[in-house]
């Protein structure tokens, strides 16, 4: 196999995004608040030209502590980019298997956003959806509908 | 030249270009299916887009090509060298006959026949056609030698955008070379040329915002034709009079209105008009008439919609708001026919009573709005049962660069749009006085009492935070409502890029884009609209949008007939009253109406207001309407069940029997209603009433607070104040310090400043209890009058 992961770590555990939908890494050091906006948006940065909306991806996938470090991964969806906040950005490495189920409950925020299990370099990690984080945790996509 | 004709110049000169090697190529192999289809697609384009211009000659000639191409297509006929010379010379012909067009001649008559002619099958004489294609092609060179006028390319839309966004982002990186300039004080060598530099830069950015300028004819041009096609589907007759086609707007935004704009045209044809026997049954012209206009206003396009079709039947809608439960039968009942109408945005609700291919497929009004308010406009629609409905579109003139007001609350920047904004006062100032009533407050601003939010409690960051001390945004809404919002400190004036927002973000109703600041923060800007709907600031009648909209053809507004506003009575009677007399309309608590042997009271925003109405009916038990008429001096409140709309009374108005609340009887739509008579009312409700002769009021004592704090409140409950002692007085209010309870309590008022004594001394009011004290000088009032 020899599709390319970013691999970062959120909340301790360690997780992949595909490579492919990674636009850029980038450290956020100006945050503009959304005052009424859920949780898990933790408020909007510029890249360039554009306004990121920036999303705590440990909210998002429905853990109670906020997310700590700088990194953030910036991944485009529907048009709108977005950064997601993690603990570290790791590394690039290849996944060397193909995405596989697994088995047990994972709970639910990671159900929501795992695509499955990928064997890599660094031993198996969960890959993870981007757009799934985007949308936040399930119950405030509820609220937004 | 016209605009629209030199696109069609453009667009068919396009198609000719690609074509000519298509054309060379049949004419060697005129069996090539392939090519058949491309010439036969070219003539037929031709052809109809000839339909709408006024081009007789050229929709004839190509019309012909058409027909003798469809043959072929069909196997019916053989495309031997002679039909293909024919086909090349009507090709030519069309050619030449357009290069006149651009220049804005007229093409030399005759010759066509002879063209078509040599297309019909009869015709055998293929050296004829030849000749002729020879001759005709020979007069095209000549009269495209001499071609000029205004030369126009065609650029992909996505190219523009690109050019805009990069000029966008210069314009950012201009501001933040500026500001650093600023900070650094470079030399002046230095700021000459960054002057010029600014300077063409702006130029820049108006000519591609021009770029992207559409007329909107462009959108306006294809509804005939889709009214006219609706229409006869349908069975009905349906004229359309399109007007203000010449307004400019974002080609995007033309591009997004599209789709809006089609469907509301389809529920138009399908729902709004009745068929041509309904209409002369109705006593109506049976063909219906469906008007189209825009108009620019600011920085906003109007555009409007009407019909004189049947209406919205406002009782098949809350049926339907029930059955699919978007409302509940009990908030059905309270809400007025405005609020009922607005059901029609609601998902899952459309009026038809059965499903048609032409609308009512589920995509509904909801889409609708949903799609225009996201390109930052508002919908409104408005209806008269009988006479038809009108749908107003507000749109902003582009989708990204907006002009607006950044302004800070709690240690960050907001945007405000400018188009909203009306004024900004700050609250120290002494021009905005404010009051909190229950949790909400009011400013008070040259007599006028206007909802304050502040923004930090519209956030959710401080409920409570007060607008004291504040700077007061006074912002006007669409609909001609009004609000103050209290923000902490305005800063500055800037232009900005606005660009979408996240859904998440845009879920919470408070923004409506982001922007870039000069220092490359975003910034958010806010969705004044959607705050205000957030926090029911909107009114149900939008009577004020109506007057202010002269322009926009109204229906009934080529009928002459006295303006009134419709109601429904405590007593379910259907009644009028004239709109110039209705100051505005409200909503009241029942808590708020005060039965007396004189008449009833209510009290309205700190003040007593006679209330009529109430004899024939009781008090509704839940929030209810109430007009508020005016005579120009004194108001009185006119409590009603519910108000139904606009309208224009048909002849006079046959004078009722004997004087009483009601003037007479009149037509409207067709159907008789009472008309009030407001000399009446007010000549009863002001007789011998406050307004009358206003109470007076003294202050015993010479604590300062008298005079500078209570008098105002005094004064807008409706007292005059009079300091002379030996002056009669209607009500004496004292404070603890000058107490003297020896005095008949009847008009004495006692204020303490201690809440502690207010409520253990019976017959003293804490000087803060403005509720209190505002209910005792109304008690003292009526006291008097009675």
């Amino acid at each position: 196999m020899s599709e390319l992961l970013l691999l970062a770590r959120i909340a301790g555990r360690r997780v992949a995004f595909p490579a492919l939908d990674v636009n850029s890494v980038v450290e956020i050091d100006a945050l503009t608040p959304v005052p009424g906006a859920p949780a898990f948006v933790s408020g909007l940065a510029a890249l360039r030209s554009r306004a990121l909306t920036v999303i705590d991806s440990a909210k998002a996938l429905e853990l109670e502590q906020a997310t700590t470090g700088l990194e953030a991964i910036v991944a485009e969806h529907d048009g709108h980019l977005y950064a997601l906040q993690v603990e570290a950005v790791e590394d690039v490495a290849e996944a060397l298997s193909e995405p596989q189920e697994v088995r047990g409950s994972l709970g639910s925020g990671w159900e929501r956003a795992a695509r499955g299990m990928v064997e890599s370099a660094a031993g198996p990690v969960l890959l993870l959806d981007a757009a799934a984080i985007v949308a936040g945790p399930a119950h405030s996509v509820q609220r937004a509908a | 030249m016209d605009d629209l004709l030199s696109e069609f110049v453009a667009e068919t000169r396009e198609m000719l270009d690609a074509l000519e090697s298509e054309i060379v190529a049949w004419e060697q192999a005129p069996e090539d299916k392939a090519r058949l289809d491309a010439i036969f697609r070219f003539v037929h384009t031709v052809k109809g887009n000839c339909g709408f211009f006024d081009l007789p000659r050229l929709a004839k000639l190509s019309h012909a090509a058409e027909s003798a191409l469809a043959e072929v297509r069909a196997g019916r006929r053989q495309p031997d060298t002679a039909l293909v010379d024919a086909v090349l010379a009507v090709i030519d012909r069309i050619v030449a006959m357009v290069d006149v067009l651009e220049a804005g001649e007229d093409y030399p008559e005759g010759g066509d026949d002879a063209l078509m002619a040599a297309l019909e099958p009869s015709n055998d004489d293929g050296g004829e056609a030849a000749a002729l294609r020879a001759q005709s092609a020979t007069s095209g060179q000549a009269s495209s030698t001499n071609r000029d006028g205004p030369r126009s390319i065609r650029l992909p839309v996505e190219l523009l955008d690109r050019v805009m966004s990069g000029v966008s982002d210069m314009v950012l990186a201009r501001n933040e070379l500026a500001r650093r300039l600023r900070e650094y004080g470079v030399e002046p060598t230095i700021d000459g040329p960054f002057e010029r530099l600014s300077a063409v830069l702006d130029d820049v950015r108006d000519g591609v915002t021009r770029m992207r300028m559409q007329r909107i004819e462009h959108l306006f041009n294809a509804f005939p034709r889709l009214v006219r096609d609706l229409s006869a589907e349908l069975g009905k007759q349906v004229l359309i009079d399109v007007e203000g086609g010449e307004v400019e707007l974002d080609r995007e935004m033309v591009e997004m209105i599209r789709d809006p704009l089609t469907h509301i045209i389809r529920n138009a044809v399908d729902h709004g008009f009745e068929t041509p026997a309904e209409r002369i049954a109705a006593s109506k012209r049976e063909i219906g008439l469906l008007h189209i206009s825009a108009r620019q206003s600011g920085n906003r396009i109007l555009i409007a919609i009407s019909d004189d079709g049947r209406g919205i039947d406002t009782g098949r809608l809350a049926d339907k708001a029930v059955a699919s439960k978007v409302a509940s039968p009990a908030e059905i009942a309270a809400m007025s026919e405005t609020e009922k109408l607005a059901l029609i945005f609601e998902p899952g609700i459309s009026t038809a009573a059965a499903v048609t291919s032409i609308s009512g497929r589920g995509v509904g009004m909801d889409v609708v709005r949903a799609n225009i308010e996201r390109v930052g406009g508002s919908i409104d629609v408005t209806s008269t049962p009988g006479k038809g409905t009108r749908i107003l579109l507000s749109l902003p003139l582009t989708l990204s660069i907006i002009p607006a007001l950044t302004i800070e609350c709690c240690g960050q920047r907001y945007a405000i749009p400018r188009s909203y904004i009306e004024e900004i006062i700050h609250s120290r100032s002494g021009s905005a006085q404010l009051a909190q009533i229950g949790d909400a407050w009011l400013a008070t601003i040259r007599g006028e009492r206007i909802r304050c939010l502040t923004l930090a409690a519209v956030f959710g960051i401080d409920r409570q935070s007060s607008p004291k001390g504040a700077t007061l945004i006074l912002v006007r809404l669409a609909g001609g409502d009004f609000f103050a919002l209290a923000v902490d400190r305005v800063l500055d004036h800037e232009e900005l890029v606005i660009k979408p927002l996240a859904p998440a973000v845009m879920a919470t109703g408070i923004y409506a884009g982001t922007s870039l600041l000069d220092d490359g923060s975003p910034v958010l800007m806010l969705d004044m609209a959607g705050i205000a709907r957030k926090h029911d600031l909107i009114s149900d009648v939008q009577r004020r949008v109506r007057r202010e909209l002269p322009g926009l053809a109204q229906i009934a507004s080529a009928e002459e007939g006295v303006p009134v506003l419709l109601f429904t009575g405590l007593d379910n009677r259907r009644r009028a009253v004239r709109l110039d007399v209705v100051n505005r309309v409200d909503k009241v608590e029942p808590t708020a109406v005060t039965l007396t042997d004189d008449g009833a009271r209510i009290v309205l925003e700190d003040k007593v207001f006679p209330l009529a109405g109430v004899n024939r009916g009781a008090v509704p038990e839940s929030r209810f309407p109430i007009l508020r008429l005016s005579d120009g001096k004194g108001e009185l409140a006119y409590a009603v069940q519910a108000i139904a709309d606009s309208a224009r009374i048909d002849g006079d108005i046959s004078p009722a029997a004997r004087a009483g609340e009601i003037e007479g009887i009149a037509l409207v739509g067709g159907t008789p209603v009472e008309v009030l008579d407001c000399h009446w009312l007010f000549a009863r409700e002001m007789r011998g009433s406050a307004a009358l002769q206003p109470a007076t009021c003294r202050f015993d004592g010479d604590d300062p607070w008298l005079d500078t704090i209570l008098r105002p409140l005094a004064e807008s409950a409706g007292y005059r104040v009079v300091s002379d002692d030996a002056q009669h007085a209607d009500v004496v209010i004292t404070t603890d310090s000058t107490a003297s309870e020896a005095e008949g309590p009847d008009n004495r008022i006692r204020i303490v400043s201690d809440p502690d004594i207010a409520g253990q001394v019976a017959g003293t009011i804490y000087r803060y209890d403005r509720a209190g004290l505002l209910a005792a000088l109304a008690q003292a009032r009526m006291g008097r009058v009675a």
